[in-house]
């Protein structure tokens, strides 16, 4: 019972404290924070198409979250989720291109798997620079990220670029991936990012290998001992999460944008950690988590459209919450103390 | 092509070079510090955000460069020391920490552009800190320009980085932080106090972070623009790899990334045809060949990013 108090208290310190802050912001930007309220959850709630942008929204953060997860659960830190997802929608952009006559499906499919590969080999390079040789992942995944985005804009200003313009992107890509519902831009990589958050449940809970990146997460030395290899294990979580977020990646490729750009990813892998972190590394938690994320974003997009609201109230809500999660503890103490003076 | 390379070419070239790699070099000096005590500040990019703005704001409203240059040190140090407090207090992941500070500045920091430039008809400006020829040593050929001719902020850096290399390679001081980032357990058993010596390395880095922003507004550009840094904050932490964690060497490191950033506007004037993404692409590639080549030589401070709790066992 105790317990559960202390539960409700922590929830209201931090939806209180965000909502303030919410709060502040609309009011310097001079609106009225209650119609804003009213726009934020209108933007969401009130048109099939702005539920539906929600989910689009959250796909590539619940593909990327999930890699990430992955990572963490497994003591990979990766923070190169940005750049697997442009090496993943570089290699579907070459796929796609690939001018061969087969079924549409088919060659979604092709596309989709190269992204996978090439987002895993991306990873693949901080992975095995780790498990051999012991390089801090950080750097080396945060260096990744920027070289895989330079990668872009040499590529779509050369090879892959459109011949018919002079614009830095690629033609027009003729596979895509389907819309599943009509007339929004929802498409079938929302439904395969649904699928990945049941696989990577059933791979971290209920396989062996599942359990071994767990134990090689959580204690390396009881690793070794219990005759897990390690370095496999590292691989193994370095890979599968580069993979995810290259489909991630491919998803906004061949579902939204249909060309490659500079600007397709957007700093989305950066937020898909933090996805990671409030999903508590656990894939409903990611789910749940990316759709939160999403709706912040439609619902302050729409705030700003209609009530100029600058939309930069998403990085600054997205950083607090995270900030408070990461106080987590103090919250606790102080709700704790309170108790306890209250009590007395 | 070889009319290209005049002494006025290279002389314009070291400057532009040299000028490029000051943000670079101040935000890695401070966060040399930070890691030599164990604390990995991912959250380079919210320190120099914040001295940008900072900076930017109170110069604009003071009308005084030196009280921007304050404002700009005081907004980096706050940052920092809520990642320092995160880091060392609540024991936290450090990582996650910077990438939530830098989104959270990025946010907040545009969010106040927005009001400030709203309420102004004529977008803010700024002065920006003089150039001052040091006599004598600007005269030199080919570097006396680039090195003295320059505003005060960089010859405060000089200093600073000279500074910097006595103190962590020859003080006591400089071995105490050597210990805490090494082995915290066997420093705070000898008497150092390592929580307040953690904190004092972030304070470094937060003012120099701090700087760092603040050079950007008060010295090159006069404006603050939406996410100005624009990744600085990621390249210094390269520059720190790069430069070993020592002072001089990670000066020598911004250069050479501030050169290849400099390299990319006049890659058609030399009739050189890559890509300007090549040379942007570069400075990382280097990290990374750097970090492969100190497999088995250099390592990372033992306890980097890993939070030290005294009562745990």
């Amino acid at each position: 019972m105790r317990k559960y108090t202390v539960q409700v208290a922590r929830a209201l310190v931090y939806t209180g404290l965000t909502l303030a802050v919410a709060t502040l912001l609309i009011l310097g930007a001079g609106a009225s924070p209650l119609q804003c309220a009213g726009v934020f959850i209108r933007g969401i709630f009130g048109s099939l198409n702005g539920f539906a942008e929600v989910l689009v929204k959250a796909a590539p953060l619940m593909l990327a979250g999930l890699g990430i997860s992955i990572g963490f659960r497994s003591g990979f830190f990766n923070i190169g989720a940005e750049g697997q997802m442009y090496m993943g929608a570089i290699a579907a952009t070459v796929v796609a291109m690939w001018p061969v006559q087969m079924p549409s499906w088919i060659h979604v499919t092709l596309a989709m798997a190269a992204a996978f590969l090439a987002g895993g080999l991306w990873a693949f390079i901080p992975g095995i620079l780790k498990a051999k040789f012991g390089i801090s992942e950080i750097i080396n995944t945060l260096m990744l990220n920027y070289i895989a985005f330079d990668l872009t804009g040499i590529l779509i200003r050369g090879v892959l670029q459109d011949s018919t313009d002079y614009l830095p992107q690629s033609p027009a890509l003729g596979p895509e991936l389907a819309g599943i519902l009509a007339p929004t831009r929802l498409h079938a990589g929302f439904l395969l990012a649904l699928l990945m958050v049941l696989i990577v449940w059933w791979l971290m809970e209920h396989t062996p290998t599942g359990f071994e990146l767990q134990v090689v997460g959580s204690n390396k030395r009881a690793a070794r001992c219990l005759g897990i290899n390690v370095m496999k294990s590292i691989v193994i979580a370095s890979c599968l999460g580069g993979g995810l977020a290259g489909i991630a990646g491919a998803g906004e490729l061949l579902g939204i944008q249909h060309r490659l750009l500079e600007g397709l990813v957007g700093g989305s892998g950066y937020t898909a950690i933090l996805v990671a972190l409030l999903g508590r590394n656990n894939p409903w938690g990611v789910l749940a988590a990316s759709i939160g994320f999403a709706a912040l974003q439609v619902g302050a997009n729409t705030m700003q459209r209609q009530m100029g609201i600058p939309a930069a109230i998403v990085s600054i809500l997205t950083g607090f919450i995270v900030i408070l999660l990461l106080c987590d503890a103090l919250i606790l103490k102080l709700i704790e103390k309170r108790k306890v003076e209250g009590a007395a | 092509m070889e009319q290209i390379f005049t002494l006025a070419f290279l002389t314009s070239f070291l400057s532009a070079a040299v000028s490029t790699a000051i943000p670079l070099a101040y935000a890695s000096m401070g966060e040399i510090y930070s890691e030599k005590a164990g604390i990995l500040n991912i959250g380079l990019e919210a320190n120099m955000l914040a001295g940008a703005f900072c900076s930017f704001a109170v110069a604009y409203t003071s009308g005084s460069l030196w009280m921007g240059l304050l404002g700009g040190i005081v907004g980096g140090l706050a940052v920092c020391m809520l990642h320092a407090f995160i880091s060392v207090r609540l024991a936290q992941n450090q990582t996650i920490c910077g990438i939530a500070l830098n989104i959270f500045l990025l946010g907040i920091s545009s969010y106040f552009l927005k009001i400030l430039v709203s309420n102004n008809p004529a977008f803010p400006q700024v002065a920006t800190f003089p150039k001052l020829a040091i006599p004598g040593l600007s005269a030199i050929p080919l570097i006396g320009e680039a090195l003295f001719n320059q505003n005060i902020l960089v010859y405060i850096l000089y200093l600073l980085i000279g500074m910097s290399q006595v103190l962590l390679k020859h003080t006591q001081w400089g071995n105490s932080l050597t210990a805490v980032g090494e082995h915290p357990r066997a420093a705070d058993t000898v008497g150092i106090r390592v929580y307040r010596t953690q904190y004092l390395a972030a304070a470094i880095n937060g003012m120099l972070g701090g700087m760092s922003g603040a050079y950007m507004v008060l010295a090159q550009l006069g404006v603050f623009t939406e996410n100005m840094t624009a990744g600085r904050g990621y390249i210094a932490l390269a520059v720190v790899i790069f430069g070993r964690r020592e002072p001089i060497r990670a000066a020598l490191a911004a250069l050479l990334f501030g050169a290849a950033e400099c390299m990319q506007f006049r890659m058609q004037a030399l009739g050189i045809d890559l890509p300007a993404q090549f040379m942007n692409m570069l400075p990382y590639l280097i990290t990374m060949i750097a970090l492969l080549g100190s497999i088995g030589k250099q390592r990372d401070p033992e306890s980097l990013g890993k939070p030290y709790i005294r009562d745990a066992r």
